[in-house]
């Protein structure tokens, strides 16, 4: 037909409203083919909205949609390059493990020792070898989600769509499934696109993140980008352990803005912002780039220092998270790694300093 | 749910209770088929095994006919009721006006037999006029005769007296369905009617299966709308009331009464039977799949 | 996988998207729908202006009048209609002394597993002819059926009791044979939303039996006893059966006067009291959604 698009996946002023109710405003950004594209956000947030606009489940009510370039707005589901795996309860409880695999496989008419072979191919990919004869009800929830994998898998279409596929398993099978599915994207090298709630299992398995909110785009970026330099404030809040400070722009230079906390004037570094001085705004930082250290001592050459007072630690096992209070009262964390020699050094109510590097601040214009 | 604490005689005294409203219901049907095998009918004080009243009643020419149109009619009803009310069970689920669909669909259990075959009648009279009167001014005649009282107006009234019970039948058994499965047969590739019927249908067959045993049996026992809407022929039903109320309590009203009950318990036995295989079968799987299974 | 996307189709031709699942397909769902409200919403409401059109000798012409309301004011019918209305009333009542407790015992005593077997046990009854379970009383109540003789055999009664046939009580007897079912079926499901935890929080409250029944279950229930005390009372109201076969010499509820109305050929008359019949059942479910909110009962299906 046309040449082999770049985009796996482009959307255009995408919106659905469910009568008065809208749950995607006008989204518009575009999925390079290949990709493991996570979309990260709070629950209610329009981000399986999207998936399923993208999967032909639900009807734009404004908007397009382009696969490789085609536009599918119009088409059903079936009728799609794209395949998916559903939370739970989707396989097919009336049939065997090998028969929920290959029933794409019959609809296209594939000759049945091709499927045979297909099938026994993408259960050993996702590490079921044997299972063909099972039911799903014998199977466990980490399992049940491997066969609906295998089985939008065999139809080796272009794009897969993950709507929350870990949502109902526990923390560490969760973990064990990430690299899993990370592996088998390598593997197979289609699109995939995995919504889901929960910021670790999409650092893990993304290249790429867009975080949905309220039903829009907040942010796009690599996973890298999207953790260490967020440009939203929301991002800042959603991601990581981000500690988030308000208030006015008092300077503008080439590198960067200065920012009056009230007790306090702060460099951050704004390199492409558009500021001006006297507007609102906020920064960020990550809980575990600040210390903890008493007033006089010396924190660092390039670090941000401002006055605090101890409030408490709390043991998170990997983590100690302390907790400090700026003079105007704001709460601050300091994450520390619970080996190191850093933790018990203060008692509640005593007067310290907290600090961070001065570099590793990012502005949010609000 | 089972209380540890309750006393067991208390449990036992209310058993006993229920099946004694149990067999209060069903005892005069019993009693009814015992009196249609005494040769000497009601009353009498020697009781004389015979199969007499029900050859009399099977050798009535009148009476196979009316069998023939009951069947007939049963046949017509389901081929209509169960497909609208799987139609009507997928509209529930998508609708957004729930309530008042439902109450559309349900309220014909509220509305009297006698009432409603009396209103049904008046509406297909007029309904047969009013056709009458466009063939005539269209010159064209073959629409004629459609909602003149007959086969068709019968299967009509059948329709929106079984439809609701076929209705709640099948919703139920759909309500435990779960639409991913829909969903995810659309992403394999299926279309709508593909995954309804691979994938949605297999799992609410026993529902489909049921309402088409109680349409069956609705459509079978019912008497007063069919009386009211049928024009000219007559159902097994319709031929019992005549007898009740012409002759009262002949041997062969007993007869066919008994007919009548026994069929209905032939076709409400085999359900429940199957079902109960059914349960049997599943809870054995159950029990197969809570112990460890192989893996090769 | 070079040329990805190459399965995928153009968009289909105008005819085809009028066949296809947006069109043609997606109003095949709306038959039901429109068939009910052709053949069963429409006729009802039609009833209410046929009930005002002119009587003609075999049929009758459109008009207005008020004559067939009048007539059945004025003559017998209003007061039989009326005693109809306290028969159904004691039949509503009957059922729910006798079948409530059952649906609250299958409820609360029963094994999860086997509540709907016990429940199939009501519906056993409940598919056998309404017809022939009505005719049946007459054997079993009748001057020599088994009531009496069994009584009497027992020695408990000399004479036989002859008011439990072809009079009043018969005909109260008969309703509750035939729609009793239905004050269990409709009890259950209601109960059936009900979560086990509020029984066992009440137990751990220590609520007596009366409190436990008059605040938690009654309340709860209420919606779908209602649902069940109207179906009853509407059908012991309407079904011309039961006081023909066992009512006395001019036993007649609301079914058998509409009946008796069309065999005479007064289709006016036949409507005034369909539509009468009509609006005691539109005010009864509309009292009762005001009071228990009946949309409740949609829950478990929902």
């Amino acid at each position: 037909m046309t040449e082999p698009a770049a985009k796996a996946v482009e959307v255009v002023e995408l919106g659905k409203n469910y009568g008065p109710v809208t749950a995607l405003k006008s989204v518009s950004f575009s999925i390079e083919s290949g990709r493991y594209y996570a979309l990260l956000g709070p629950s209610g947030g329009g981000k399986t909205t999207l998936l399923r606009l993208i999967g032909g489940f639900l009807r734009p009510s404004a908007g397009r949609i382009f696969l490789h370039g085609h536009d599918v707005s119009h088409l059903p589901p079936n009728r799609r390059p794209t395949s998916m795996v559903f939370q739970n309860y989707a396989l097919f409880p009336h049939m065997t493990v090998e028969r929920n695999v290959a029933y794409g496989l019959k609809l296209l008419r594939v000759p049945a020792s091709d499927i045979r072979d297909r099938v026994d191919r993408m259960l050993a990919m996702v590490g079921l070898v044997g299972y063909n004869r099972r039911m799903p009800h014998e199977l466990s929830g980490g399992q049940q989600q491997r066969v609906q994998l295998a089985r939008s898998l065999v139809l080796e279409r272009d794009i897969l769509l993950l709507d929350e596929p870990l949502a109902s398993l526990d923390a560490k099978l969760r973990k064990d499934m990430c690299l899993e599915l990370k592996r088998i994207q390598e593997k197979v090298g289609i699109t995939f696109i995995h919504v889901t709630h929960n910021q670790e299992e999409a650092l893990t398995v993304a290249d790429r993140i867009a975080i949905i909110a309220d039903g829009e785009l907040v942010e796009e970026g690599s996973a890298r980008d999207v953790y260490e330099t967020p440009n939203k404030r929301f991002t800042a809040e959603f991601i990581g352990d981000n500690n988030v400070l308000e208030g006015t722009v008092s300077d503008v230079s080439a590198t960067g803005a200065t920012l009056d906390i009230g007790f306090a004037k702060i460099e951050v570094p704004a390199p492409a912002a558009s500021i001006s001085t006297g507007e609102r705004a906020a920064f960020s930082i990550r809980s575990e780039l600040l210390r903890i250290a008493g007033r006089d001592e010396d924190i660092g050459a390039s670090w941000q220092v401002v006055p605090a007072r101890y409030v408490e630690d709390v043991y998170l096992g990997l983590t100690v998270s302390h907790l400090v209070q700026l003079p105007d009262g704001t709460e601050v964390v300091a994450r520390v790694m619970s080996d190191s020699g850093d933790n018990g050094r203060f008692e509640p109510g005593d007067d310290v300093a907290v600090g961070w590097p001065a570099n590793r601040a990012r502005l949010h214009v609000a | 749910m089972y209380d540890d604490f309750a006393n067991p005689w208390t449990i036992r005294l209310k058993w006993a209770y229920l099946l004694a409203v149990v067999f209060a219901l069903l005892m005069p049907v019993f009693y009814t088929i015992g009196i249609s095998f005494n040769l000497h009918g009601f009353g009498a004080r020697i009781y004389e095994f015979t199969f007499d009243w029900y050859r009399v009643v099977l050798g009535d020419t009148l009476l196979v006919i009316s069998l023939k149109w009951t069947l007939y009619l049963a046949v017509a009803t389901i081929a209509a009721t169960i497909p609208m009310a799987l139609l009507s069970a997928k509209f529930y689920k998508r609708t957004r006006r729930k309530v008042a669909f439902v109450a559309l669909m349900l309220s014909p259990l509220f509305v009297p037999a006698d009432i409603m075959g009396s209103s049904l009648l008046v509406f297909f009279k007029n309904l047969a006029k009013g056709f009458a009167w466009l063939g005539q001014s269209l010159g064209v005649g073959w629409f004629d005769s459609w909602f003149d009282l007959g086969f068709l107006t019968a299967v009509i009234g059948q329709i929106i007296y079984t439809h609701p019970y076929a209705f709640i039948v099948i919703l139920i058994t759909m309500s435990r369905y779960r639409v991913q499965q829909t969903e995810a047969a659309r992403a394999c590739g299926a279309n709508a009617w593909q995954a309804f019927w691979h994938v949605e249908f297999p799992q609410i067959r026993v529902g489909v299966f049921s309402s088409c045993a109680f349409v069956t049996i609705l459509s079978f026992n019912e008497a007063v709308r069919t009386a009211l809407l049928k024009g000219g022929f007559d159902t097994f039903s319709n031929m019992l009331v005549a007898q009740m109320l012409n002759i009262g309590m002949s041997g062969e009203s007993y007869a066919m009464a008994g007919i009548m009950s026994i069929v209905s318990m032939i076709v409400i036995g085999t359900v429940i039977v199957y079902t109960l295989v059914r349960a049997e079968r599943l809870e054995r799987r159950a029990r197969a799949m809570a112990e460890p299974v192989m893996s090769g | 996988m070079t040329d990805r996307g190459r399965d995928i189709p153009a968009p289909p031709a105008r005819w085809k998207r009028l066949v296809g699942e947006d069109g043609i397909q997606k109003w095949v769902f709306y038959i039901p729908v429109v068939f009910f409200i052709l053949f069963f919403a429409a006729p009802m409401a039609l009833t209410v202006v046929w009930s005002v059109f002119e009587r003609t000798q075999f049929w009758m012409e459109p008009g207005f009048t008020l004559f067939a309301y009048e007539n059945f004011f004025t003559s017998a019918r209003a007061e039989n209609y009326v005693l109809s209305m306290l028969h159904a009333a004691a039949a509503v009542v009957i059922s729910f002394v006798i079948g409530f407790p059952i649906a609250v015992f299958i409820r609360r005593r029963v094994t999860r597993a086997a509540q709907h077997r016990v429940i199939l046990l009501f519906i056993l009854p409940f598919m056998i002819s309404e017809l022939v379970r009505v005719f049946a009383m007459r054997p079993v109540l009748g001057r020599n059926g088994v009531v009496n003789s069994v009584l009497m055999e027992l020695g408990i009664l000399s004479e036989p009791i002859t008011v439990i046939l072809y009079s009043p009580l018969g005909v109260i007897i008969g309703d509750v044979m035939s729609f009793l079912p239905f004050m269990i079926f409709a009890g259950f499901l209601a109960l059936e939303a009900v979560q086990n935890y509020i029984f066992e929080v009440c137990d751990d409250l220590g609520t007596g039996r009366v409190r436990l029944f008059a605040d938690i279950v009654l309340p709860l229930a209420a919606p779908g006893i209602f649902a069940g005390s109207v179906f009853i009372f509407v059908n012991s109201m309407g079904v011309a059966l039961v006081p023909t076969l066992l009512g006395g010499p001019g036993a007649v509820n609301a079914g058998l006067i509409a009946n008796q109305a069309i065999v005479a050929l007064d289709f006016p008359l036949a409507m005034a009291i369909s539509t009468i019949m009509i609006f005691t059942l539109v005010l009864l479910l509309y009292i009762g959604h005001r009071l228990f909110d009946l949309t409740k009962i949609l829950e478990p299906i929902s």
